[in-house]
């Protein structure tokens, strides 16, 4: 029964399918369906609890705190009592002293058919807002990086747990064999790091696969260890070939083991990772229209606009969620003084491509399935911070937007107060914005539990609500 | 969810074989986990969510009726109302509530009936009762059975009408034994030794050799090092480095002198409260100290000291009684009888810690404890009695200077040449020296580089912006008539810097002089302050500063000195000043002038008593003897040396303060735990927040638990009463959580899968006489680690042949039965020392700092902050990139990715189990890793060179030397085919082969061909990526 030649790539390739291994384990296990679990696919995709409205995610991280009040939520209070005391109490935990109000340095007009408000610093998208579903009133409990960052990942600020995307990768598996199933693109390592893609106790299939990470330019991000420097391609795939060769003959002596049948796999999915990344990767083969419209041509956009339009092309691939960062090797979008210009420059390095993505995945179709999501840790806050151009974190209350996945399209949710500080009306909490993402995939985020440590952990912990009225009806 | 499907299949498979039978059932093995999934959430410990006031985790509480019903009457199905409740159809009555969305299986609800019908009896949760060393089963095949391990594995076995395994071939077990004991494959001699011994005592004896290797006591700590979450850095914010090594090299010791588990326990909770507690007592309470700790700026202390007092709690907890304490933080227990109150008096056993909330993001937080040795002690003590002889010679010396001012001296003395070193082997006198790397500055000495100048170098040495700074408020640095001022500088060569800059401070501010990539310091190219590209690597280069380009004057006054360079290694010394001084005015020549100069000013340095005079200025009239001492002051510390005896004294006296400053900085040091003088009131925290204060508590253990034995009545309990109460021979946990770890390490899986939960909530154990019989045999064989890993490994079951059965793999998939051997992939660490080792790299030198090996670029260096000493990774170079994966150097948010890769964890909790996992991203390191290809490499060539001459002998050496076996010969001819296929394509591409050839540090030595070479190399890795190879058979 073991192969006395080589076997050819044709023939490998075909026992990756139904080969020998799975062909002989699933008979041998077919009546057994206690044994059986232990040899499914994880990572096969899973039918959701219920319709899913979105398929997959596009998460659009602006590393730090983007400023609400300076980009999606005016407030004329503000404008008006610029300089004066805040009339309300601050919060108890507060990041660093803060001073008295300070207006924002930036005009905001309204745009499209929803008449949305947006300061000058987003022209590009500006002109998506009819496709984009506004949440004014997301709040958290963590006002240093450190800990938001966590729990927006993760839904915990001090526990090491399941980020999103593993929560996600495992309720609904992967569409695409050759390519990872969670991929970020660019994270920051600070502030928790990879325990901001990992899967903590979930299987380490569902880890996110980093994909360069915050201080490498997006031209030069690469999955580690993708490629061997030392040796040609067509060696590794005939070494490869006698990998399996070799491994099929052991199994044959050893007898059935699930677990060797999962070493051929990803030895195989690796191989195939290896040419399907870079193709992803290599933007070449887009037009340059397409290039233009993700800011591509300009040096100050190129950068971003590469992210997103890779982003774009796993989307289309079947990858289930993607993240792209916005940061460099610092913490990007915190301006705790500085705010104007450093706004500035954050802004106007992702406006362009996120317009351009909005744009394209609408017209590819992709849009209806795909939830886009923008937002960073947390906002700012309307008091000044240092001499008179800088504000301070605030998790407060602060804007995210979603679009396309069945979000409710030119939409406003919940509100701050009149000068922004705090989330006053239909409050959305990180835990609730939880909930409500897996609602969009399908997924029930009460019933998407891990048994671990002796109990049935979830993304949400005991708490989420998941906001209806998001939702296109 | 499939997981707990699988959950309770394993439950139901392997622990009630006849549970559908009239057997009898037992509280704790069938119905605790019943009520425990689906009922004490409500019903249970957790006196605040208890639902109708209604417990049914103790007898009490179901047994009593309520309102006229019982919810549980023994023997009376029909009265029990729990019985009615579960099988209603009604949704408001029925249990569990629909709305908790949890179901009894049919199997479930007949296990309670048989329950309640034969009685309803209740017992303490089985790891709570006391283990006793139950008799040895009776069995058939008694003469299959090596020692009494058998004896219970085998009489499960029987019922199960399973035979085991027959015992596995030699090589296959002593590639099994080796790897289980040392982490590493057998050599073939190693072999060859066991093959030949055909006395019955061949395997014990092959087993005693591994035994006694130092390599054991690696990889025995390598799973006590992940219940200690140890790393080298401290984990948040900066992430910076800590020095904790020695306790990791105490692990390691105390696993090769087999100390025993009760002293090692004792040590590590208390040793610091053991009478004159030894130095490797000391340092093994870094246990507690592996914790992760913050210095961010803005953290609240109280927070910080609160949440490590927590982390240690649950430490303990889960790493000697295998139960979440985790839990009892915030609330008490639902599942455990662990209240919240109970966990914050386990907590007051570690709250009065010294260690401070916020670590400094320094190297050395206290208590810190250097580890002297008696030569270091003596060399130290020799070096401070020099040090003070020279002091006293210099100032006798200066004692007998007959002075004349130069101010006063008539006619003026003409202007003359002067040269100063402002920096050269020590900090200047008293200055304020601050580094970004938050520790004190480093210097090297011969032979790590010579000195262009002194004795020893400033060594800078890995982050963006490194910077050692120097503020020299004593000695004045004024800068002469016509100056030029020089600096010695050396650049690694494997590590060069981006850009280097010396700062010359004054009231004028900062300048700069920067050589290199000017970004790195925010400069351009265009700058006047940019002086050019870096000198050459790996040479001392004199590099002049341009003071009229950087617009210093003369006569003005230096007040720091600050040396950057940017991510690499860069020596600095000899800050040289050359000039012209008039003496009349020179700080240096004229004491009234330099008194007049301090006058009003605060200097440092000076003794007491002379303080005041400086600042007080001459005016004051001090006391004829406070102005002569204050003279001979300045003429021993301040002044030019009046003449060659001062001159000479005076480098004496500096020379003997650098040895003595080499010394102490050369004797490392580590994290120790201690006591605050004063305990710290504990309190219970309402809702786990450490800013709630609750009711107080003392130190105690929670009641379930025998009684904590005191060191006297009224005393305080301490933590030595804790490690000694956890080794009372009547303590349920500690030595079943600690066999079970070690049956796991050696079986593949736990006794106890849950190896870190033994509540109610984890899994019943697969033969819980067998956990017993063990528990107390290590406990009255006095904790003999050693003793209870040869028990395991001479066991009969351990030496089975791991083959499975397509019936066999059905009946028991996860091999929780043992009727095979154990098989399972081989751990991070050990599938790169495997390679290393086979390929003859291996460097296996033991001990000390941790190394830094290959690893693919920019892991460490995006970690957010600048000023981290841990942000740019500078890969180690030479015999350092072989050494054993132990002694990695572990970033903890940035954790080597061989390690993350095989599911080692991060360290930043216990961590009691590591996954055995299987992806993608191992597939590619297998194929793509510098390192595992490097060894590839090295492995090729040594099949060449040493296995024989033709291809057919050298596969059949790879075979040996990996596998410990001979191919079969289909084996050999597919890779004799491949073999050939490769040569082919390298012969015809010689530059291909070239590229194999040179992967990694290391070079090929046997000067064969490089297409040989390469295609050898391939077959190399073709036989270190096997299955079998990273299987542990």
């Amino acid at each position: 029964m073991f192969p006395t030649d080589l076997i050819s790539r044709r023939q490998a390739l075909s026992r990756t399918a139904v080969g020998f291994g799975s062909l002989a384990l699933a008979s041998l296990l077919a009546n057994d369906a206690q044994a059986a679990p232990a040899i499914v696919d994880p990572l096969a995709p899973k039918a959701p609890h219920f319709p899913a409205r979105a398929k997959r995610v596009i998460f659009l991280f602006m590393k730090g705190g983007p400023s609400h009040l300076d980009t999606f939520d005016p407030k004329p209070l503000l404008d008006r009592d610029d300089g004066k005391p805040l009339p309300f109490a601050k919060p108890r935990v507060q990041f660093a002293p803060t001073g008295n109000l300070l207006k924002s340095p930036w005009k905001f007009q309204q745009h499209g058919e929803s008449g949305s408000w947006v300061s000058e610093l987003f022209p590009h998208f500006a002109k998506c807002v009819d496709d984009a579903c506004f949440i004014h009133s997301v709040h958290g409990t963590n006002p240093a990086h450190g800990g938001a960052l966590l729990k927006l990942h993760t839904g915990s600020d001090n526990f090491v747990r399941p980020s999103m995307g593993s929560w996600v990768t495992y309720g609904l598996g992967t569409e695409n064999k050759d390519l990872p199933a969670f991929i970020t693109i660019c994270p920051t390592l600070a502030h928790g790091g990879i325990n901001n893609w990992s899967s903590a106790f979930l299987p380490a299939v569902y880890q996110g696969m980093p994909l360069g990470n915050a201080s490498v330019p997006s031209d030069k991000a690469q999955v580690r260890y993708i490629a061997n420097a030392n040796l040609p391609r067509d060696v590794q795939r005939l070494q490869l070939d006698r990998l399996r060769a070799m491994n099929l003959q052991h199994q044959a002596q050893s007898g059935p083991e699930p677990a060797l049948e999962a070493r051929i796999n990803s030895f195989e999915l690796a191989f195939r990772m290896q040419t399907e990344m870079p193709q992803v990767e290599n933007i070449a083969d887009e037009s340059l229209e397409t290039q233009k419209l993700y800011g591509m041509d300009d040096p100050i956009t190129a950068n971003f606009g590469r992210m997103c339009l890779m982003a774009r092309r796993f989307a289309e691939r079947g990858v289930r969620f993607i993240q792209v960062t916005h940061s460099d090797g610092n913490v990007q979008w915190d301006q705790h003084g500085n705010l104007k210009a450093g706004h500035e420059k954050n802004a106007r390095e992702v406006d362009r491509p996120i317009a351009g993505l909005m744009q394209d995945l609408k017209a590819r179709g992709l849009l209806e399935d795909t939830l886009v999501w923008w937002g960073g840790e947390f906002g700012r806050t309307p008091t000044v911070e240092g001499g008179s151009n800088g504000r301070d974190h605030n998790p407060e209350g602060f804007t995210m937007w979603l679009a396309g996945g069945g979000t409710k399209p030119g939409y406003h949710h919940g509100a701050t107060d009149d000068y922004g500080y705090y989330a006053a009306q239909d409050k959305v909490h990180i835990h609730d914005l939880h909930a409500t993402i897996l609602h969009l995939l399908g997924l029930n985020h009460e019933k998407l539990t891990y048994r671990y440590a002796g109990r049935d952990f979830r993304l949400t912990d005991v708490e989420g609500n998941v906001v209806h009225q998001i939702m296109k009806t | 969810m499939p997981t707990k499907f699988l959950l309770f299949v394993a439950a139901t498979v392997l622990c009630l074989p006849n549970s559908a039978s009239a057997e009898d059932i037992s509280f704790n093995r069938d119905v605790r986990p019943i009520l425990s999934e689906y009922c004490f959430a409500c019903h249970g410990f957790d006196a605040k969510q208890r639902k109708a006031d209604l417990r049914l985790d103790v007898a009490e509480g179901a047994y009593a009726e309520r309102d006229g019903d019982t919810p549980l009457k023994p023997g009376n199905l029909m009265e029990s109302e729990l019985w009615l409740r579960v099988i209603s159809d009604n949704p408001e009555e029925v249990m569990p509530p629909p709305a908790t969305k949890k179901k009894l299986t049919a199997e479930q609800k007949e296990t309670l009936r048989k329950w309640i019908e034969q009685g309803a009896k209740y017992q303490k949760h089985w790891a709570f009762e006391v283990p006793v060393k139950p008799t040895e089963p009776a069995v058939k095949n008694s003469a299959w059975a090596k020692n009494p391990v058998d004896r219970f594995i085998l009489a499960r076995l029987e019922k199960a009408n399973l035979t085991p395994r027959p015992e596995a071939n030699r090589s296959t077990l002593i590639r099994r034994v080796a790897f289980a004991l040392t982490g590493l494959p057998p050599t073939p001699a190693e072999v060859a030794e066991y093959e030949a011994d055909q006395t019955p005592q061949a395997y014990d004896n092959m087993v005693d050799r591994f035994l006694k290797s130092p390599r054991y006591g690696e990889e025995m700590a390598r799973s006590w090092l992940d219940i200690a979450r140890y790393a080298d850095t401290h984990g948040m914010h900066l992430d910076n480095e800590r020095s904790m090594w020695a306790y990791r090299d105490w692990v390691i010791k105390s696993f090769n002198d087999n100390k025993p588990f009760d002293q090692f326990t004792i040590e590590q909770l208390a040793g610091d409260l053991l009478p004159n507690p030894t130095k490797d007592q000391l340092v093994a309470t870094g246990f507690n100290r592996c914790n992760v700790t913050t210095s961010e700026g803005g953290s609240i202390e109280a927070e910080f000291t609160y949440r490590y007092a927590v982390d240690r709690t649950s430490t303990m907890i889960e790493s000697w009684m295998g139960l979440t304490g985790g839990c009892a933080v915030c609330h008490d227990h639902k599942f455990d009888p662990i209240s919240q109150r109970e966990f914050y008096s386990l907590y007051s056993f570690f709250y009065s810690a010294a260690d401070p909330a916020m670590d400094r993001n320094a190297t050395t937080t206290d208590p810190f404890y250097k580890l002297f040795t008696d030569e270091t002690t003596a060399a130290l003590t020799k070096a401070q009695a020099e040090e003070a002889e020279a002091k006293r010679l210099l100032e006798d010396v200066v004692s007998k200077v007959e002075y004349q001012d130069p101010s006063t001296q008539q006619p003026a003395p003409e202007r003359r040449a002067v040269e100063e070193v402002w920096l050269d082997d020590l900090v200047p006198m008293a200055a304020k020296a601050t580094c970004t790397s938050r520790n004190a500055s480093l210097w090297s000495t011969a032979p790590e580089v010579e000195p262009p100048i002194g004795r020893r170098a400033l060594k800078q040495i890995g982050a963006a912006n490194y910077q050692d700074k120097f503020e020299t408020p004593t000695q004045p640095l004024r800068i002469p008539e016509a100056a030029k001022v020089f600096v010695w500088v050396r650049l690694d060569t494997q590590e060069p810097p981006d850009a280097i800059m010396v700062e010359l401070g004054s009231a004028a501010g900062a300048r700069k002089a920067i050589w290199g990539d000017p970004q790195r310091f925010s400069a351009t190219r265009m700058d006047k302050n940019w002086l050019g590209e870096l000198p050459a690597a790996g040479t001392w280069t004199r590099l002049e500063i341009p003071l009229e380009k950087l617009d210093i004057k003369p006569g003005e006054e230096i007040r720091s000195l600050a040396f950057s360079q940017f991510g690499g290694i860069t020596w600095w010394d000899g800050l040289t000043v050359t000039g012209d001084t008039t003496p009349a005015t020179d700080l240096r020549s004229s004491f009234a002038a330099w008194w007049k100069d301090r006058t009003g000013k605060d200097t440092l340095g000076l003794p007491a008593d002379l303080t005041p005079v400086l600042k007080d200025g001459p005016e004051k009239n001090p006391t004829a003897d406070l102005r002569e001492k204050l003279l001979r002051f300045y003429l021993a510390y301040i002044a030019r040396p009046a003449n060659p005896d001062v001159q000479q004294r005076l480098t004496a006296w500096l020379t003997a303060q650098t040895v003595r400053a080499a010394i102490e900085e050369s004797v490392p040091g580590t994290f120790i735990f201690k006591n605050l003088d004063q305990p710290r009131e504990a309190f219970v925290m309402l809702r786990g927040q450490y800013d709630k204060p609750g009711e107080k508590v003392e130190p105690a253990v929670p009641a379930i638990f025998p009684a904590l034995q005191k060191s006297a009545p009224d005393a305080r309990a301490s933590r030595l009463d804790l490690a000694k109460w956890l080794l009372a021979p009547e303590h349920p946990l500690t030595a079943r959580v600690t066999v079970n770890r070690v049956w796991q390490q050696f079986l593949g899986t736990g006794l106890v899968k849950t190896s870190s939960d033994f509540g109610s909530q984890g899994e019943v154990p697969s033969h819980p006489e067998l956990l017993d019989w063990l528990a107390v045999w290590y406990r009255e064989n006095g904790w003999n680690t050693k003793a209870l890993v040869k028990l395991m490994v001479t066991s009969a079951t351990f030496r089975q042949d791991a083959h499975v059965t397509p019936d066999l793999l059905k009946v028991d998939p996860e091999n929780r039965l043992y009727a095979r051997g154990p098989r399972f992939r081989l751990d991070a660490e050990q599938i790169r020392d495997n390679v290393l080792y086979v390929s003859g790299l291996i460097n296996l030198q033991m001990g000390g700092r941790g190394i830094k090996g290959y690893q693919p670029p920019n892991i460490w260096e995006p970690v957010g902050y600048a000023d981290s000493n841990t942000r740019f990774y500078l890969q180690d170079h030479g015999a350092d990139l072989y050494r054993r994966s132990i002694y990695a150097f572990l970033k903890r948010t940035a954790p080597p990715p061989f390690m993350s890769n095989f599911d080692a964890p991060n360290r930043e909790q216990a961590c009691a189990r590591r996954e055995r996992s299987n992806t993608p991203l191992q597939a590619l390191q297998l194929m793509n890793d510098t390192q595992h290809f490097e060894a590839a490499r090295a492995f090729g060539e040594r099949i060449v060179t040493e296995g024989g001459n033709t291809p057919e002998e050298r596969i059949t050496f790879a075979y040996r030397v990996v596998l410990s076996r001979q191919p079969q010969p289909e084996e050999l001819a597919i890779v004799k085919q491949a073999l050939d296929s490769y040569l082919i394509r390298f012969n015809k591409d010689p530059e291909a082969a070239k590229k194999v050839v040179a992967v990694g540090e290391s070079k090929p030595k046997s000067g064969r061909p490089e297409p040989e070479l390469a295609a050898y190399t391939l077959l190399a890795n073709l036989v270190l990526n096997l299955d079998e190879t990273v299987m542990r058979n």
